[in-house]
């Protein structure tokens, strides 16, 4: 079917998998696709796939894909119609939204009212309160700066402190005393002045292990808002996702019909059109929302294969005018899929980010793997961004076949030269609570042998120093320079 | 004098010897037979005794890094030169290196400038949490390596002082 | 070349007996071996460890490649002398491989008397140095030492080879363009301040290591300024201020780091160019050598027995079968090198001379190295060979031994007496090497001969004066010589004065000699030349 764009050319405001990902889509579809790129980026497979490269930059890489103003130049002068904004960076920046729109260009995501909204932590929590809808027990500061510190103690413990403004898991601190409190909330106030130019917080009751669930919405400019049912994200590393699945382990299907009617609720109510994320949190049976994300998620792949939709596509076709090609009853999710991040990182030090060349570079293929990288071999591997390299979604009819092929997978996941999480996520995989579903916001916390680098077998000692002995030029020099008869010899003594 | 290698911090110690037709690698008090070939792109093919292995290698310098099993290695080469230095080459300096990798936010001093132990040199970031890098002793900022906004990679030399002659 | 055929019956009483004792001797030299190389009084090693001392063992398990062999050359130097109280004369030398490349090494013992130098352990440093010069090896000096031994220096310092020959070697050893290393681990005082001094590079260490003509003593003694050992000759002043040595190292294992990758720079030599084959080890097994050597030196045996044991696949081209058959004289090889082998298959005749001075020349016309293998009780004697030249056909064989060009090996089997050790290539006839069995004897004639001669001029002698001796007097008279002459022809008392380059167990000759013929060949073969042969 032929369509009219009111678009011909994309411009991907992003980098990493998400830009290559979409370039993917935005090709598909015979559009052009526009990346910008920071210099450090020249090398990635976004910009070597795109149909046009636009460098920018910045005092810092950040600050070039933080640069709204220079990204719609850059759209203007290469005559591209759309901004897909990715996920991060200026994503959720309304001001960036109202930007693109006074330019011209169709910003790919919702109004900039309603990112405004769910923005502000404290201003969606009280919207979604208001709609009727289960929040968890709180503290705002906005409500009463002077009893702020009282009613929070209220809140009753262990309690979490978010920064108004925050989002995506950053600046948040978990507060199990009532002593600490006063110390948390301060340090909290100043890194969330830091990092989101905001110091206000809010507090919320902590549900101990609770399961993070969240379900994928998608409106349209028409007032059709379906939810593309939920996906699970509770193993986590400092609020940071690791594996992401759909559907939920945990939920009996009247739960899972609950919660994603709740979540298409919000977000009719907001008024939502494009894509975007509810968030909850659930535990004893119960859940509570937590926050909305205004834009497409990292793990979006994993709804993407249950459902057999190209989420970005549908974002195009919003962002285009098109109304929702489906009704939530044509919606049928069928099997298992599980995302893992690939990070470069070192899960035995505390998920200290790595950094290092990419000195070789092989992703498994086949059936029910799918790949969504961000790097290329020849690459570097630095501390200028976010440490996630790739995702790797396997699929299957099952759980358990997702979790086998997925287990394949990781095997044959192959970078070399900066170390990965690769070998952490197969330990994940194997570990009997993984398995079983019993999976929660503090497993890796509960389980630290999963972090914990094994011992290595005495076989697997030698083979690798076997190895690095071969593959050294100093240890095979200084065998060959031994004489013949010498070396046969061995270590004789008279 | 044996070669030495270091995997997960542990220096391990080996030797190569050849023999015909391949090599043996001598460690601990084993000898093994050992053979790798080549086998196109980055694999290889690892024989130990009888026993074959499929490896992807890839090199930088004197790192190793090694695909064996699903799972990824890195050894690093240390030669016997290196091994043996004695600690102090130059008593007059001291360094400070990047504890992980991370980026310059704030540098609060400048080259030439007398400092005290403990007196803040500069302020890094890493995982949106901020570190603050001390001054070891007293001494004189003989470099800074770093600037602001600039990343860098664990154990990076970020600033050099020279000792005063003061212990 | 076809294999040897063993006739032997390694099942007979005789056999087994020879077995017993021969085994028991090697069991002995290797305990005494041991004893010698590694036993040291704790007080001693303590000492060693409170000054940041390796013991030279150590050091030497550093310095040589792992894996590699390590041909140690008299290793009971000294042992029938100064009380036994300067195991190894204080120093190890030997034929080892460092960063692949076959090197001399000459290391103080610091754990014997200081590494101080006695006369013998002066001898067994010359005769380091000079195996190095004939055969052009690089070498490896581990300095550590307290210098001379003053109360026996007129046996070390004056005479032509006694100290200063080691500086004369050195000084050759360079100008023939064959490195050497000195590592300074101690004490490199007087005349062992030129070991680092002559060497071609140098590595000290900080701390320890010392150069200076004078030591700290001498110095406030001859001048009265005070000065420490290393304000005086330290790491410091020699590799910064005076550059007497190269490379300063913090450490002993730094230092020798440092000294194996300098000897990695080195040059690979030329090795002359004589018949390789890939090696085969014997086909008959090398443990039946101590069933072979008699338990009494006076008991014949073939040698082509001892030869199957040690030479390639047991394959012996046997020269000149049929003719002088008490000189057995063939080609085979030795781990893979082609070489000519005489052995003694009893006295020397005339036409043993003759053959053995033709065999010779054979060998040096096609480049093939010597080996001798020696059990001899000399030549024959009486009216009908002196007539028959048998004088003149051994001065034949000498001046064949003498004027040898390719490298000859000897091995003193069983004995070794008289003139047939000329002719056999003794020591004064420069092979490369010379080893000896554990039960080997050597003099000038055999003990019981000699013990019997002696006796007899003492007979004679009290005869004159009209005096008879019982058979327990004549006993009286004779076993005291008979010890001592045992005892001054014994391997160990030849080993002890450096009469040799070791006791070897008869089972490690093969490897010897392989490590020697190979270190051998890094000196070119000259042409063949001799003196004028009294036909």
């Amino acid at each position: 079917m032929q369509k009219n764009w009111p678009f011909q050319s994309v411009l991907i405001a992003n980098r990493g998998e998400i830009a290559s990902r979409i370039v993917r889509t935005v090709q598909r579809l015979g559009l052009r696709a526009v990346v910008v790129h920071h210099a450090v980026d020249a090398g990635t497979p976004a910009v070597r796939q795109a149909d046009a490269a636009i460098e920018i930059h910045g005092a810092t890489p950040v600050a070039a894909y933080l640069d709204g103003a220079q990204i719609i130049e850059a759209a203007r002068g290469a005559g591209a119609g759309a901004i897909h904004p990715g996920y991060g960076f200026l994503s959720e920046n309304a001001g960036f939204a109202r930007a693109c729109a006074q330019a011209g260009l169709v910003f790919v995501g919702p109004s900039p009212e309603v990112i405004d909204l769910m923005g502000d932590k404290v201003r969606a929590r009280a919207f979604v309160a208001q709609g009727g809808f289960p929040v968890a027990p709180s503290a705002i500061e906005d409500d009463d700066p002077a009893s702020f510190a009282e009613r929070a103690l209220a809140v009753g413990f262990p309690l979490l402190i978010k920064p108004a403004a925050g989002g995506g898991g950053k600046g948040m601190r978990v507060v199990r005393e009532a002593a600490q409190l006063g110390a948390e909330l301060e340090r909290a106030r100043s890194e969330g002045q830091r990092y989101f130019g905001d110091g206000r917080l809010y507090v919320e009751r902590f549900v101990e292990n609770p399961r993070h669930i969240e379900v994928q919405v998608l409106g349209d400019a028409h007032g059709h808002v379906v939810h593309l049912f939920e996906r699970e994200c509770s193993v986590q590393r400092r609020f940071q996702k690791i594996v992401e699945e759909s559907p939920s382990p945990a939920l009996t299907p009247e739960q899972r019909r609950d919660i994603c009617a709740t979540a298409a609720g919000i977000a009719r109510r907001a008024g939502y059109a494009n894509a975007g994320t509810v968030e909850f949190i659930f535990g004893g049976g119960d859940f509570y929302f937590l926050e909305m994300n205004t834009r497409l998620q990292v793990e979006h792949p994993v709804t993407e294969e249950v459902l057999g939709i190209d989420l970005v596509e549908q974002q195009l076709r919003v962002a285009a005018g098109e109304p929702l090609g489906f009704a939530q009853d044509d919606l049928q999710p069928r099997g298992h899929a599980i995302e893992f991040r690939l990070y470069a990182e070192d899960p035995a030090r505390g998920y200290l980010p790595t950094t290092g060349p990419v000195l070789a570079l092989h992703e498994p293929r086949g059936p029910g793997v799918r790949i969504d990288s961000g790097i290329a071999a020849g690459q570097e591997v630095t501390a200028a961004f976010d440490p996630m390299l790739a995702k790797l979604i396997a699929s299957g009819a099952t759980r358990t076949e997702a979790m086998a092929t997925a287990r394949r997978a990781l095997s044959e996941y192959v970078l070399l030269g900066c170390k990965t999480n690769a070998g952490f996520l197969r330990r994940l995989l194997d570990h009997p609570a993984f398995a079983a579903g019993e999976i929660h916001t503090g497993f890796l916390d509960a389980h630290p042998e999963v972090a914990a680098e094994p011992p290595l077998a005495a076989d697997t000692l030698h083979r690798l120093l076997a190895t690095a002995a071969l593959a050294s030029r100093p240890v095979r020099d200084a065998a060959d320079a031994v004489p013949a008869l010498h070396a046969a010899m061995g270590a004789w003594r008279n | 004098m044996a070669h030495a290698f270091i995997l997960n911090g542990d220096e391990h110690e080996l030797w190569l010897s050849h023999e015909r037709g391949g090599y043996r690698l001598h460690v601990n008090a084993l000898q093994l037979p050992v053979k790798l070939l080549p086998r196109g792109d980055d694999l290889h093919e690892l024989i130990v005794h009888d026993d074959s292995h499929r490896v992807f290698i890839a090199q930088r310098g004197d790192e190793v890094h090694v695909h064996l099993d699903g799972e990824t290695h890195s050894l690093r080469y240390v030669h016997s030169l290196s091994r043996f230095a004695g600690e102090n080459k130059d008593e007059g300096e001291a360094v400070a290196r990047a504890p992980m990798p991370g980026a310059v936010i704030a540098v609060s001093v400048e080259a030439g400038q007398q400092v005290q132990r403990g007196q803040p040199l500069m302020v890094i970031e890493s995982m949106k949490m901020e570190t603050t890098i001390s001054a070891a002793c007293d001494g004189t900022v003989q470099a800074l390596h770093v600037s602001v906004g600039q990343t860098f990679d664990r154990d990076a030399v970020l600033v050099t002082l020279d000792r005063n002659g003061t212990a | 070349m076809n294999r040897i055929e063993s006739t032997l019956n390694t099942r007979s009483a005789d056999f087994l007996a020879n077995r017993a004792h021969n085994q028991a001797l090697a069991a002995a030299l290797r305990q005494q071996q041991e004893a010698v190389r590694h036993q040291r009084p704790e007080r001693d090693m303590q000492r060693l460890a409170r000054q940041n001392k390796m013991f030279v063992r150590e050091r030497l398990q550093q310095l040589l490649d792992p894996g590699t062999p390590f041909l140690e050359l008299s290793t009971l130097a000294a042992n029938m002398d100064y009380d036994g109280e300067v195991p190894g004369a204080g120093v190890v030398t030997g034929i080892g491989i460092v960063s692949g490349r076959e090197v001399m090494v000459n290391a103080s013992d610091a754990s014997v008397k200081g590494g101080a130098w006695y006369p013998l352990s002066v001898k067994k440093i010359v005769r380091a140095t000079d195996i190095a010069v004939e055969n052009r090896l690089p070498m490896v000096h581990l300095c550590d030492s307290a210098g001379g031994f003053l109360p026996l220096q007129a046996d070390l310092f004056a005479d032509r080879h006694y100290a200063g020959r080691i500086f004369r070697n050195q000084s050759m050893l360079s100008k023939m363009g064959v490195p050497q290393v000195a590592i300074v681990l101690g004490h490199c005082t007087a005349g062992g301040a030129y070991v680092p001094a002559l060497s071609d590079y140098s590595v000290i260490v900080r701390g320890n290591g010392a150069i200076f003509l004078g030591g700290p003593p001498l110095v406030k003694a001859a001048t009265g300024e005070e000065v420490s050992a290393d304000e005086l000759g330290g790491c410091d002043v020699h590799t910064r201020l005076s550059g007497t040595a190269d490379y300063p190292a913090s450490n002993e294992h730094e230092a020798i780091a440092i000294a194996r990758d300098v000897v990695a720079q080195w040059q690979r030599p030329q090795k002359a160019r004589v018949q390789w084959q890939e090696p085969e080890a014997p086909y008959y097994d090398p443990a039946e050598l101590y069933g072979i050597v008699p338990r009494d030196i006076k008991v014949q045996f073939d040698m082509r027995e001892v030869i199957a044991r040690m030479v390639d696949g047991s394959r012996f081209h046997e020269y000149q079968p049929a003719y002088a058959p008490t000189l057995l004289c063939g080609f085979a090889h030795l781990w893979g090198y082609k070489v000519g082998i005489l052995a003694n298959n009893g006295v020397l005749f005339n036409e043993s001379a003759q053959k053995g001075t033709h065999f010779i020349e054979l060998c040096n016309q096609n480049r093939t190295p010597l080996i001798f293998l020696q059990n001899i009780t000399g030549f024959m004697v009486g009216r009908d060979y002196e007539r028959r030249g048998i004088t003149k056909d051994g001065a034949k064989m000498i001046m064949a031994v003498a004027g040898s060009e390719v490298p000859k090996f000897t091995v003193v089997c069983n004995g070794s007496f008289g003139a047939g050790n000329y002719g056999m290539s003794g020591r004064a006839f420069d092979p490369r090497f010379l080893f000896m069995w554990p039960q080997s004897q050597i003099s000038v004639m055999g003990a019981e001969q000699a013990a019997n001669v002696l006796a007899e001029v003492k007979l004679r002698q009290l005869a004159r004066n009209g005096e008879q001796l019982s058979a327990e007097q004549i006993a009286a008279i004779r076993d005291p010589v008979l010890q001592d002459y045992r005892r001054q022809s014994s391997a160990l008392y030849s080993t002890s004065r450096l009469w040799d380059d070791g006791i070897l167990d008869p089972v490690d000759t093969r490897n010897a000699l392989g490590i020697a013929l190979s270190a051998s060949l890094n000196q070119p073969i000259a042409p063949p030349s001799y003196g004028v042969f009294r036909i």
